[in-house]
Order: structure tokens, then sequence, then C-alpha cells
């Protein structure tokens, strides 16, 4: 090859040959994505304009009427709030106490590593397991926490009560098992800061609070996007714990819109309804996700 | 003296993360170790400590079923997912036209879907394909919903990596996938481990799809073997026993993150900022 590739011309040409080149190392990626989420997506399409029960060869066009449907059906708005719950709750929860561990965790202390290991170590366990764990704190009967509010002589508490005390606890528990993302997230937007930055305003005589909020968060804002908007994600699809910790209930009360679709395809085997609840989720997912991208990426400052 | 108080402070703060981080795990344990009789209470120790509730479930076939499957599972996933994920990542990385700004952004809302969401159509696609009930399906269906997020932690890495190497190779006269497995694939072998080991978690902890499209106990993966062992306690009752069960579902992922921390967390910070 030598000197012929050295010519300007062969160069040139090998490049821009090369780049079309790289769009085709996507094709296998590509390929499975529309197989298995693109062909399922526009079945699920096809499926929501029809009566059907899952199985049977009986499919009945209806047209819009299962759409029209969720929008009257009250379990719909139910699960809707809920989802907003998870969803907002477990973001703002978890970018807190991510960011405070962040913080506390870029200190130099010993042992500072073992703490970083411990928080991170939820998030490998599966989180339905998690669910039934953490089930065994929240329980009426014996459950961990009344054992503790009993030794504080404080009466017990039905923590599974209600619906919105059920999604509450179930928030939290997710919260409290993926904190660790968020921090590993804030730890790597910490460790980017250029540290002339914090030296310039310490001389400048800002005191910590001051740096913390003109310094420090308007640098992490790429890392509060990515944080934000993957937290948002996560929290809309949440599953696991709610089959663990509530079963959706108590009166299908603390169902996510998730666990909604899957109950009434597997349990109602209304097909053609679930697919339309699971596109309007799609639809309700995005419609939020987007925008909060949208807005947070123009927050970002260029250092 | 005032440098003192300061570590107090934070060694005050850093136990009572662990302690807050560690109960739940202890809870687990304490439960397993202990006869059905001992219903006292969770937080004590138990009263008699027994190692029954371990030998029943080894002496069960389910659990072992459970184990074979998950790391067959595990196995198939990585295989496909990874290597296509990393390509596909090189390829978006380095050709940066149109048609990737659209894969990306395609990517992106990708992962936004709730796998739920498409349940339906996922399952009528797995009747069709006749892979329903077979490990097969579901490791073609767990690789294909890793790969965006996947590529996206890739892409991440890729773009740190010099052009310069490429440039070097193609002068050379190295073909694109030469240069992808013999120059590109090397300079990732940090971020690929970690990679592989947040698949394998993220596989061996699955549990909808699973659930929905395994109907055959014989099939069934050892978290679903757990949520079996731990549904019967409703009525009879054998709950030290379904945490024996999973405590040693739990082992293999506690097991290889405690000996891969450093290794995960690190790559887990270098591939989450841009």
């Amino acid at each position: 090859m030598g000197i012929a590739s050295h010519h300007p011309f062969f160069k040139e040409y090998s490049m821009k040959k090369r780049k079309r080149v790289y769009v085709c190392l996507t094709i296998p990626a590509i390929l499975f994505m529309f197989v298995f989420i693109a062909v399922p997506l526009i079945h699920a399409v096809k499926i929501s304009f029809f009566k059907w029960n899952g199985y049977s060869q009986n499919m009945k066009w209806v047209g819009l009427v299962n759409f029209a449907n969720a929008l009257k059906d009250k379990l719909f708005w139910r699960s809707v709030g809920n989802t907003m719950i998870y969803g907002f709750g477990s973001t703002i929860l978890q970018n807190v106490f991510g960011l405070l561990a962040a913080l506390f965790l870029n200190k130099q202390f010993k042992g500072r590593n073992m703490v970083r290991v411990i928080i991170y170590m939820p998030i490998m366990i599966s989180a339905f397991i998690m669910g039934q764990i953490l089930y065994f704190f929240v329980q009426y009967d014996g459950g961990v926490f009344n054992e503790l509010l009993t030794l504080l002589g404080i009466t017990p508490v039905y923590f599974m009560k209600s619906g919105l005390s059920s999604t509450i606890m179930i928030m939290l528990v997710n919260s409290w098992q993926y904190v660790g993302l968020c921090m590993i997230i804030y730890l790597a937007g910490l460790q980017n800061i250029p540290v002339m930055y914090r030296e310039a305003a310490k001389l400048d005589g800002a005191g910590r609070i001051k740096e913390f909020f003109h310094i420090t968060l308007p640098l992490l804002m790429p890392s509060i996007t990515t944080a934000v908007v993957t937290n948002l994600i996560g929290g809309f699809k949440l599953f696991d714990p709610i089959v663990a910790m509530s079963g959706g209930g108590p009166n299908k009360k603390s169902m996510s819109l998730s666990f909604y679709i899957s109950t009434l395809y597997f349990n109602d085997e209304k097909a053609g309804y679930a697919s339309a609840i699971g596109l309007l989720t799609v639809i309700l997912i995005m419609l939020i996700a987007v925008p909060v991208n949208v807005w947070l990426q123009k927050r970002e400052v260029e250092y | 003296m005032a440098k003192r108080k300061k570590n107090a402070w934070c060694y005050v703060a850093a136990v009572g993360i662990v302690l807050l981080y560690l109960l739940p795990i202890y809870i687990l344990l304490n439960l397993s170790f202990r006869s059905i009789q001992d219903t006292g209470s969770k937080l004590a120790l138990p009263e008699v400590w027994t190692f029954d509730n371990y030998r029943k479930v080894f002496s069960e076939s389910d659990l072992w079923t459970g184990f074979k499957n998950s790391i067959l599972m595990v196995i198939g996933t990585v295989i496909i997912e990874i290597p296509i994920s990393a390509l596909g990542a090189y390829g978006l990385a380095r050709s940066g036209n149109k048609v990737a700004k659209t894969i990306k952004t395609m990517n992106m809302s990708i992962m936004m879907i709730p796998g739920v969401a498409l349940l339906v159509g996922t399952y009528s696609l797995m009747v069709s394909l006749h892979m329903t009930n077979t490990l097969f399906g579901i490791i073609l269906l767990t690789a294909a919903g890793g790969i965006p997020g996947t590529m996206f932690m890739y892409v991440n890495f890729v773009v740190s990596i010099p052009t310069a190497l490429d440039e070097a190779a193609a002068i050379d006269g190295a073909g694109v996938l030469y240069t992808f497995f013999r120059i590109i694939m090397p300079q990732m072998k940090a971020v690929t481990v970690t990679r592989v080991i947040m698949s394998a978690t993220a596989c061996w902890n699955s549990y909808l799809m699973p659930m929905y499209l395994l109907q055959d106990k014989s099939k069934f993966t050892i978290i679903l073997m757990i949520k079996s062992a731990f549904s019967r306690i409703n009525g009879v009752g054998d709950l030290p026993r379904a945490c024996a069960a999973c405590v040693i579902g739990l082992l293999p992922v506690i097991v290889l993150y405690l000996l891969m921390q450093k290794q995960i967390i690190e790559g887990q910070i270098d591939s989450s900022v841009k």
C-alpha cells in the first residue's frame, strides 16, 4: 500500500468512503432494535384500534374507542398520578441525596471508598428482590419500621394502608435503591470541574455556600441533565418493586402505568385496551422527558 | 483540633449511610438463618441458628434449574449485546453525519419506551416467532432491550479515543473492521469489562419479560424461582426458606460486585460524562 495511500486524493477518497462504512457498522444494532422494538411498536399501534382478548382469532375493529375509554377510565388516571409520583418523586430524592452523597464522598477521608461501594451496591441487586426485602420493613405486623417505632414508644403505623401511602413507600424504596446512580454521575461531574475555578472563587472571598451555588452547581449542569433525565425515565417505567411490595394494591390504587398495562393484558385479557394505554404511556413519557432534557441542556454552560 | 472535629463529623455521616444501606441485607441474612417457628423480632438475632433453610433450598432441583437458566441467559445476552453495541457505537461516534445523528436521536427515544408499554406487541411477536417459553427468545429480547443503553454508554467513551489512531490504521491499509477489532477494542478493554458486568447483572436481575414469557418451570430463571418461593408464603409460610433462596440468588452478583467494585465504579464514572 505504502506510497499510493499517502497520495492526497487517495486518502481523501478512502476517508469519505470510510464514513459511509462507519454508518454500516450500526446495521446489526439497528436490525435488533427494528425486529424487537419497532415491530412490536407497530404491532401495538395496530392492536390498539381493536377489541381483542389477546389470543383468539376474533379481533374487532373499534377505531379510537380504546383511547377514548382510557380518558374516561378512573384507574388509568390514578395510574397516571402514581406514575408521576414515582417519576418526579424518585428523581427529586435521588438527585438531592445523590448530589449530597457525591459532595460528601468527594472529600478526602479514610473509608470513603467503602461508603461509595456500599451506596452503589443496591443497584446491582434485583429491584424485585429489593422490594421483597423492603416489604419486611414496611409490614404492619412485625415489620422492622414498626418494631423500631415500638421501641421508641410510638404506636405502629400502617404504612401500606392507602394507595397514596403505598405509592409513597414504594417511591421511597426505589429512591433509596438508586441514589448511587446519581452519586456516580455527580462524582464524575465534580471530578471534571477544574480546580482553578474553585480557587478563584476562594480568592474572591466567596464562602462555601456561595461557591457551591455560583461555581459548582452551574458547572455541574451537564451531570444534572444526565441524572435528571435518566432517573425520570427510570421512575416512569417503575414495575418490579410494585409487584413485590404492594401488588398494585390496596384496591389497585398504587399501580404505575406499566403495572396497569400488564394487569390489563394478562389478567383482564384486554389486549387492545392495554396496547392503547401502552402507547399513551410512551407519549406521556416523551412529552415530559424531552422538554425537560431540552430545558436542562439550554442551561449547560461551556467551560 | 478543628480538623479532627471536621473528620469526626465525616465518620458519623459515613456510619449512618453504611447502616442505612446494610440494614436490609442484615435483615435478609438474619431471617435466612432462623427456623420457621421463630417469628420474633426481625431485628434481633435468631433464637436458634440453623442452616436447615439452606440445606432445604440446595436439595431442591428448582434452585439449580434457576441457576442454570439464568447463567445461560446471561451468557447468551452478553455475547449478543456487547459486540453489537460496541461496533454500533464506534460507527456512530466516527461517522458523525446526518444518518448517525438520526440514529442517536432514535436511540434516545427508544430508551424512553418502557418495555411493558409494548408488551402486547412484543408478546404477539414472540408468539409468531414461536419463541415464547424459550430461553433463546428471552435472550434475543433482553439483548435488544439492552443495546440502546449500552451503545449510548460506549459512544460516550469512543469519542475520547483519538481519531488519529483510525487514520493511521487507514493509511496502513487496515479495513474498518480490522481497525475496530485490533485497534479500538483493545482501547476499550476497561469500559467493556464494566459494560459486560452491568449487562450481565441487568440480565440476571431481569424480571418482567421472563415472568411473562416463560411459563414452564423448567425454564424459570433464578429470580422467578425466588419469586415462587416467596409467593408460596401466603398461608403456609416458609419465610426463612424463601430468604435463604434469596441470599443464594443474590450471592453471585454481590461477590462479583465486591471483587470488581473498583473497576465497576470507575468504569461507570468514565462512561457517565460526555
